[in-house]
């Protein structure tokens, strides 16, 4: 082993970008489809691409976009999570709860983020170290965590600062700002080994633990992220309505799997990228807009909606096919 | 030879799995700067020997040492530690990472906690140039064929720079230029001073690049010499040879002129371009490595998987069957090897278990009879010596019981041609002689057996013919006067007698 002089790397970095360029190659029909919605979108509501009209759709978007990572991080690793919703709402009635009252901005923000690594990391401990199928974990952890979110907050109530109403879900693009820095982040932990192992772990675990991979840790630190991005989605939806509700995160459970399996998330483990599922979730999103401008009734949408995700998950598998 | 202490050693290491002995009293040194060749059927225990060595598994008694010195604690952290690199054969590759990260995983080059692209690059740029891998490090593992990825395997062996290099059959999805980069690399890191184990079921490799051999047979070492001087005849002899006793009933010819089943160039699986004929009355004997394609071979009879033919005849009538049910009309019945996943359905009662082929045949919506259900299970169970009640859920019976379980329910629908795989894995000696007893019964009965069996001496004592297959293809048809374990073994392993069978 001594020619590793032989053509050493272009630059500085290049096969970590050339490694990212390949990463495209399976989302590329979804960023087209993308696409298309959007134009749609913008030619049937022409304010989307004035600031405050962007924002809003941002605002709509945002958490979606969360739930969406929070869901493609744990069908990575071969899970899957039933209990977005309940921690959405967790999240919502805590920061509705403390924020106004004793803890202040910053104790109750870090009071939703702690709840949320901690509830992921133990549900990820049951999971990985009891080695229980974590799609029934996570259907009971659901139920205790909605009841949990019941008894801090019975009904809907609570309050948030206006000004950080305005802050977050007024007229600026900073929720669009918190989305790109949430990327760059998971951007760098997919960069440390750990992260970088998400992938091996999820796909072929034996193999990834004769290579010496930390594969438990792995999956634990990525029940625990996950379960961060529910609480801390469900923060922006209490800054979004001003206050709590505890039944308010029900629908992002199911559109999560939407979002991410519309994305490419394998259902197997270690299939698919994050910024499938960011597009698979703006595409979710588009698609609700686009519907509701075009005047499609609520049952039409939902109808529209199942036929598409179908669409989406069964297009690969004929292309896969036919090859 | 005893000049340097061996990097690796196991010194007279047992296992045994669940009572049953794997690995008896076995050791093996591996020197610097030799390539140790480690031989043997299947199930003779090498990948217990490989996990013992490599820290996934702990010996019942004998010790791992290293350098010379005992360890007593031998995980597969301490090992990689060790310098002891596997390349097993099944990958430990992820579809969806680039070559470089495949290959860096689980010890990536680190900087700031990141992992540091830049050097992992070059580190493994060096690892692929060394295996003849030039496809560009970003490329996504799932994009490489079965070759190229064996060959990203070992570059990940070499990655982490080993003292000792253990692979597992390395070649059998290379191409013959792969092979040869592989020789030549082994040639070299040879004389670095690594320790390298070599296991291989190809003899001619084994002959020109290893320089001492160790055979097991039955978990027990046979050999453990230089091989100057050996040659791959006396190799097979080593590996095979085992004392019947009286196992296997008496043999004698039950075979009719009529022919039960003739297929032409059937592809099916990994099979290809085969050519069979079986008689009514004889059993049949498929033979040869695991994982050859035989399986398909059945599987394609039996219409379970797509097969392709240029001409196919089942008692007079042509064409193969098209599915499952087709196979089973037309006098066919399938007993597989895995019967817990696939032969039976453990949690259901025996007597269901033996009905369910029956049921198949009965109008869908007719009331089913209890009393006729049950008195046609007693039937089968007397005939077969099927113990314990008839009630009871299938796990509850042992392994061989269950086998007779899965052979028999295929009994009321009289099937005239029987396609069992590897009928006698993981069953009691006992049960063993039963089953060989029914097979020739059957052929007797006018019945059409084929045998696929990954135990050598079944073929030998009950088949009429035994084909032996090697990749997907038919090598060698023995007939009765020529059957004997060296000569099914060198055909499958590809030594020498070669298509001498007409």
């Amino acid at each position: 082993m001594s020619n590793t002089t032989l053509s050493p790397p272009a630059r500085s970095g290049s096969l970590y970008w050339a490694i990212q360029a390949k990463r495209n190659i399976g989302v590329r029909g979804l960023f087209l489809v993308v696409l298309g919605f959007m134009v749609a979108y913008g030619f049937l509501f022409h304010g989307l691409f004035t600031g405050s009209g962007f924002a809003k759709f941002t605002q709509s978007w945002f958490p979606l976009a969360l739930v969406a990572m929070a869901q493609a991080i744990l069908m990575l690793t071969g899970g899957i999570s039933l209990a977005i919703g309940a921690l959405v709402s967790l999240g919502a009635v805590l920061a509705a709860t403390t924020i106004t009252g004793p803890l202040g901005v910053a104790g109750g923000t870090a009071l939703v983020c702690l709840a949320g690594l901690g509830i992921g990391a133990v549900t990820g401990i049951i999971v990985v170290r009891l080695r229980l199928p974590a799609i029934v974990v996570t259907l009971a952890g659901s139920f205790i965590i909605a009841g949990a979110a019941l008894l801090v907050l019975p009904r809907p109530g609570g309050a948030m600062p206006p000004w950080l109403s305005d802050l977050l879900a007024g007229n600026t693009p900073a929720a669009f700002g918190v989305l790109v820095v949430v990327v760059l982040l998971w951007k760098l932990y997919l960069a440390t080994p750990l992260g970088l192992s998400l992938y091996a772990a999820g796909e072929n675990p034996v193999g990834a633990y004769r290579s010496g991979v930390p594969v438990d840790a792995a999956r634990i630190a990525a029940y625990a992220i996950s379960g961060l991005l529910c609480t801390g989605a469900g923060l922006f939806v209490a800054a979004q309505t001003g206050s709590g509700d505890p039944i308010i995160g029900n629908s992002f459970t199911l559109n999560s799997i939407a979002a991410a399996v519309l994305g490419g998330i394998g259902f197997l483990g270690g299939q698919g990228t994050m910024r499938g599922a960011l597009a698979g979730s703006l595409l979710l999103s588009l698609m609700i807009s686009v519907m509701f401008f075009l005047g499609f009734t609520p049952v039409a949408q939902y109808v529209a909606q199942g036929l598409i995700i179908i669409g989406a998950v069964a297009i690969p598998q004929f292309r896969m096919r036919a090859r | 030879m005893a000049s340097p202490a061996p990097i690796l050693a196991a010194r007279g290491v047992s296992k045994a799995f669940f009572g049953n002995p794997v690995l008896r009293d076995v050791s093996i040194a591996l020197m610097p700067g030799r390539v140790h060749a480690l031989l043997g059927e299947n199930g003779a225990g090498k990948s217990t020997l490989i996990n013992l060595l490599s820290g996934a598994l702990r010996p019942d008694s004998g010790a791992i040492e290293i350098d010379g010195k005992a360890v007593s604690r031998h995980s597969p952290a301490d090992a990689r530690r060790a310098g002891i690199a596997v390349v097993q054969q099944e990958l430990s590759l992820t579809a969806s990472l680039s070559i470089a990260e495949n290959i860096g995983l689980g010890a990536y080059p680190r900087r700031f906690g990141l992992v540091d692209y830049p050097a992992l690059a070059a580190r493994a740029k060096a690892a692929c140039d060394l295996v003849g891998l030039n496809e560009p490090l970003s490329t996504p593992v799932g994009e490489l064929s079965l070759g190229r990825r064996q060959m990203v395997e070992i570059a990940k062996a070499l990655y982490r720079k080993p003292r000792v290099l253990i692979l597992d059959e390395p070649t059998s999805s290379l191409s013959s230029t792969e092979t040869r980069i592989l020789t030549a690399l082994l040639e070299k890191l040879r004389g670095e001073g690594i320790a390298i184990l070599y296991i291989s079921h190809r003899l001619d490799e084994v002959m020109q690049l290893c320089q001492h051999v160790t055979v097991l047979k039955d978990g027990a070492c046979t050999a453990d010499r230089a091989l100057e001087g050996v040659n791959a005849a006396g190799l097979v002899r080593l590996m095979v040879g085992r004392d019947p006793g009286d196992l296997f009933p008496r043999w004698d010819s039950t075979r009719m002129d009529r022919t039960a089943v003739a297929v032409r160039k059937l592809s099916a699986g990994l099979m290809r371009d085969v050519d069979l004929d079986v008689r009514a009355g004889e059993v049949v004997g498929i033979g040869g490595l695991v994982g050859q394609g035989q399986e398909d071979l059945l599987l394609g009879l039996y219409g379970a998987i797509p097969a392709k033919v240029a001409s196919a005849t089942i008692h007079g009538v042509s064409g193969l069957p098209g599915n499952v049910p087709e196979a089973n009309e037309r006098g066919l019945a399938y007993v597989p090897a895995d019967r817990k996943r696939e032969g039976l359905h453990l949690i259901h009662p025996i007597v269901t278990n033996l009905m369910l082929p029956s049921f198949a045949r009965m109008p869908a919506l007719k009331l089913r009879s209890r009393a006729k259900e049950r008195e046609t299970a007693m039937g089968l169970a007397l005939q077969f010596a099927i113990k314990g009640d008839l009630g009871r859920a299938a796990q509850a019976l042992s392994g061989g019981n269950q086998q007779k379980v899965a052979l028999a329910k295929w009994m009321p629908l009289n099937p005239s041609v029987l396609l069992l795989n590897d009928p006698t894995r993981g069953v009691d000696v006992e049960t063993k002689r039963e089953i060989y007893a029914m097979l020739r019964g059957f052929a007797a009965a006018g019945k059409a057996v084929v045998l696929l069996s990954s135990d050598t001496p079944e073929l030998v004592h009950l088949c009429d013919r035994v084909a032996v297959v090697r990749d997907g293809r038919i090598v060698t048809l023995l007939e009765r006067g020529e059957l004997s374990e060296e000569a099914i073994v060198a055909a499958a392993m590809g030594a020498e007698r070669e298509r001498q069978a007409a």
